[in-house]
């Protein structure tokens, strides 16, 4: 018994600061939430994300999730799929990988500067397309500080993400199921609709998950991309945070916690799916 | 009419031939193994068959149908593959009815269909499960039902046995054999298992390096090879050198022993063989010295030099018996039958 | 045909990736009217808010790493060897910060550590400072964890631990000269993942206030036109010479594993 009370201590560093720096802020954001200003339990807090204001802010934020989610996966797959199976040569894959691995991370400010420098009103891109086609883009109603400026330019790091989680998955199709459905009597087609979809029906969907997850929680691509001028949840928890301009402390927390349901539950999807896929893959 | 019939096939990969000149042909429900090492062409073949690769040259009749260019999917076969291949997403049910599902057969038919493959397999109760919650033997039986379900006109086996440990291999052998009796289909059984071959085929072709080095019943290929390569992978053979005394009357000398083996020879030099069970001490033949004794239940296995070669002689077990010790001096003959005679 | 599609969907890619890259060179070149010059360059490296915040994001970063390496070996290694059934437990602890926005975590740290709290931490810069710091080494977490604990996976930690335990070898010794030697390669590549995140962060240093380098970055772009574009050029620089350690050091570390 000794033995076990000694063995503890190894771990409380770690759980100390979990506790520390993870968990208790955690709580104490989405106590708060069940708070009012005197400290009473109270379920006003979320009554209150019902106004107008917070119901489209989270519309919008889930709207900008959900299209570089969709997108993500559609573009992701597409490429993954010319590299693993389209008769691609083989050294078309290593680059990518690797550049996925990059591109992935290069989310932020930086991202946000790059797609300025793209598609702003004097971007190149904007620019060229001008002066050699005559096309003037932002006259025609784009707009890179809109939903669709903001959805081209999360695609960067999500389309890189679905490639790397994705490719494995594709590679883990057995040329032997495409033979069997075939010698079966299967067209592609039905190869696809019946086996290979299915297969890789757990690892779209948990990746499309984690996709959503990823760009809903996005602060700094979308604000220094934006400004104050979009007002995704993030934004404005962040306006929030730095001046509360809710005139509510407690409506904020209220919104922060429901940043956290959202983003729980696509990651919850995601963790369910993905045991389902490698119990298949086995 | 032959059933199916392979017709000077041929395949070459970039520069690399890998078929060379393949032909041959099966009778409705006669089943063939090819038999061969590793990287002799019977998987490709067997592919070609299939639809998976197709040939250089040559062409694939079924039942006088040219089935050459047609896609695997038109050509009514069924295929079982070394590591099963089941469906993951599918049960049981789900996988040996895919062929009659993509073909549009009714539900209600369907399953009456299924059912009576898993009772043809012996796993009638397992149509809910999954492949993952299958052992590996039972997943191997549910394959050989996917590919039976649509009623194929060949079925093909591409080393069904490998992967699986050997008390089920030697089970799972026999069902096969049984279950392709009892519906006459036309099977081709790919195998590097000499052992399996000689067990189940009504006829083996033992390929070499792209060519069909013998076509034959099990005991024509065990007892008469053609070839020296077919002596040699075919069971295990004891080889001498000899030297052709008399070519008209048979006479041969190896290692100072005359050998007399009543048929024609050729002059010069030829290889002499012979199986482990053949061989037999004996008063007169060739000298030798015993190196060691096993037991192994029905035999004992004598190992025995003989000049520069290592010899097998297998006896069976009879109680009683004196056997020769480890460092005895014995002679070793055969019966002049039972002598293989190799080119050298 | 298929081949064509997979050409088509590879350039389409390539084209999407590319222009970015180019237009935000190119756009970096375009300072001076009329010709391309490292202008913008040369205006962002003689800036001192520049040197002054890169210099503290670097350091953060640094420290961070340190944290980093603290907190996460001596804890897998001691999971692995004396509390195998507590690693689901840590493991999910670890990926939690991939779940919880950061936003909502600095939110909480505000509300927690403020200046009428039992640690008052954000009531002094140095409080403030090593607030940020845990906040990074909680951000570095999950690619910190997974990393060593693949690492350690390699090892046979419990023989290790016993062969050094029989030459008299204190715990601090066995983790400090053994263990982490042995895994090094494992939080080298953590320790460049952590690096490419704390170096560009911009919501907590910003909520925090913090002189870091994402705030500094956000703050140029809201005010100038073609610095932000050098700014970004040197960002991706940074990003990829990380990435690209990240790769020599597991391909190095893969030689000499098949080596032995």
């Amino acid at each position: 018994m000794k033995q076990i009370g000694w063995n503890w201590l190894g771990v409380v560093p770690f759980f100390a600061f979990a506790l520390l720096f993870l968990v208790l802020p955690t709580m104490n954001i989405v106590i708060g939430a069940f708070q009012n200003p005197q400290g009473e339990f109270t379920l006003r807090n979320l009554a209150g994300l019902s106004s107008p204001r917070i119901v489209d802010s989270f519309a919008i934020s889930i709207k900008v999730s959900l299209a570089t989610a969709i997108l993500g996966c559609l573009i992701g797959f597409a490429m993954a799929a010319a590299v693993v199976m389209g008769g691609l040569p083989g050294w078309v894959k290593a680059p990518l990988m690797t550049f996925s691995g990059v591109a992935s991370n290069f989310a932020g400010v930086p991202l946000a500067f790059a797609f300025i420098a793209t598609l702003g009103r004097i971007g190149l891109v904007t620019m060229l397309l001008r002066q050699w086609f005559g096309i003037n883009i932002y006259a025609m109603g784009f707009n890179l500080l809109s939903f669709w400026g903001l959805t081209l330019t999360y695609l960067f790091f999500q389309i890189p993400l679905m490639i790397l989680i994705i490719t494995p998955a594709l590679e883990g199709l057995k040329r032997e199921w495409r033979e069997a459905a075939e010698v079966l009597g299967a067209s592609t087609g039905q190869y696809w609709r019946m086996v290979a979809l299915p297969i890789l029906f757990p690892s779209l969907l948990g990746t499309f998950a984690l996709l959503f997850a990823n760009s809903f929680g996005a602060v700094a691509t979308a604000y220094a991309l934006t400004g104050s001028s979009l007002s995704i949840v993030p934004i404005m928890l962040f306006a929030q945070i730095r001046g509360d301009v809710l005139q509510d402390p407690h409506l904020g927390y209220a919104m922060a916690f429901g940043m956290i349901v959202v983003t729980g539950l696509a990651n919850l999807a995601y963790v369910i799916m993905r045991s389902r896929a490698e119990r298949w893959m086995r | 009419m032959s059933f199916l019939v392979l017709d000077h096939l041929r395949k070459s990969f970039g520069p690399t031939r890998v078929v060379d000149d393949f032909s041959l042909s099966v009778d409705k429900g006669e089943f063939i193994s090819f038999l061969g090492p590793s990287g002799c062409g019977k998987t490709t073949v067997l592919r070609m068959v299939a639809g998976f690769e197709a040939p250089s040259d040559g062409r694939i009749l079924i039942d006088g149908q040219d089935v050459t260019r047609l896609r695997p999917n038109q050509r009514q076969i069924g295929m079982v593959f070394q590591a099963y291949a089941l469906f993951p997403n599918l049960t049981v049910a789900g996988n040996v009815g895919f062929g009659l599902r993509v073909a549009g057969v009714p539900r209600a038919a369907r399953a009456d269909r299924v059912a009576e493959m898993l009772a043809l397999i012996g796993l009638p109760d397992l149509g809910g499960r999954y492949p993952w919650q299958l052992s590996g033997g039972q997943q191997q039986r549910v394959a050989l039902a996917r590919a039976l379900a649509p009623s194929p006109r060949v079925l093909l086996l591409d080393e069904p046995l490998s992967a699986l440990d050997a008390k089920i291999r030697l089970s799972l052998r026999n069902q096969i054999r049984d279950i392709q009796q009892q519906l006459g289909i036309t099977t081709i059984f790919v195998t590097h298992d000499q052992e399996e071959a000689l067990s189940i085929s009504d006829r083996i072709v033992v390929m070499h390096r792209g060519i069909a080095d013998q076509t034959g019943t099990p005991s024509d290929i065990y007892n008469h090879p053609a070839t020296g390569f077919v002596a040699g992978f075919v069971g295990t053979l004891n080889r001498f050198s000899a030297e052709v005394v008399d070519p008209v009357a048979g006479h041969v000398r190896v290692e100072g022993a005359d050998i007399a083996l009543g048929r024609l020879l050729p002059p010069g030099r030829v290889t002499l063989a012979a199986r482990p069970e053949s061989l037999k001490v004996a008063p007169e033949g060739i000298p030798a010295r015993i190196t060691g004794v096993e037991f192994l239940g029905s035999v004992h296995r004598l190992r025995a030099r003989a000049g520069g070669a290592e010899l097998v002689l297998d006896r069976f077990n009879a109680p009683g018996e004196a056997l020769p010790r480890p460092g005895d001096h014995v002679r070793i003959s055969a019966a002049p039958a039972a002598w293989l005679v190799l080119p050298e | 045909m298929k081949r064509f599609w997979s050409w088509a969907a590879i350039a389409f890619g390539a084209i999407y990736f590319l222009l970015p890259l180019i237009g935000t060179i190119e756009f970096s070149l375009r300072m001076r009217r009329g010709e391309y010059s490292l202008d913008a360059y040369a205006s962002v490296l003689a800036d001192p808010n520049f040197r002054a915040t890169f210099g503290y994001s670097v350091v953060m970063a640094l420290l961070t790493i340190l944290l980093g390496v603290l907190i996460v070996v001596p804890t897998a290694y001691w999971v692995r060897l004396r509390l195998p059934r507590l690693r689901p437990v840590i493991e999910f602890i670890t990926l939690l910060p991939l779940v919880i926005p950061a936003i909502v975590v600095v939110f909480g740290y505000i509300r927690l550590y403020n200046t009428s709290s039992v640690l008052p931490l954000t009531g002094t810069a140095t409080g403030t400072n090593i607030l940020l710091l845990c906040g990074y080494a909680m951000l570095a977490l999950p690619y910190m964890y997974r990393a060593v604990d693949t690492g350690l996976s390699t090892l046979d930690v419990r023989a290790l631990t016993e062969a050094a335990q029989s030459l008299g070898a204190g715990w601090v010794g066995i983790i400090g000269r053994l263990i982490l030697p042995n895994v090094l390669g494992a939080v080298m590549s953590g320790a460049f993942l952590s690096f490419a995140i704390v170096i560009g962060e911009f919501t907590m240093a910003a909520l925090l206030n913090r002189p870091a380098f994402g705030p500094y970055m956000q703050l140029l772009g809201a005010n100038r036109a073609y610095e932000p574009a050098a700014l970004a050029v040197i960002a991706f620089g940074v990003t990829w010479g990380c990435m690209g350690l990240l790769q020599l050091i597991s391909r190095l570390l893969g030689v000499r594993k098949t080596a032995t």
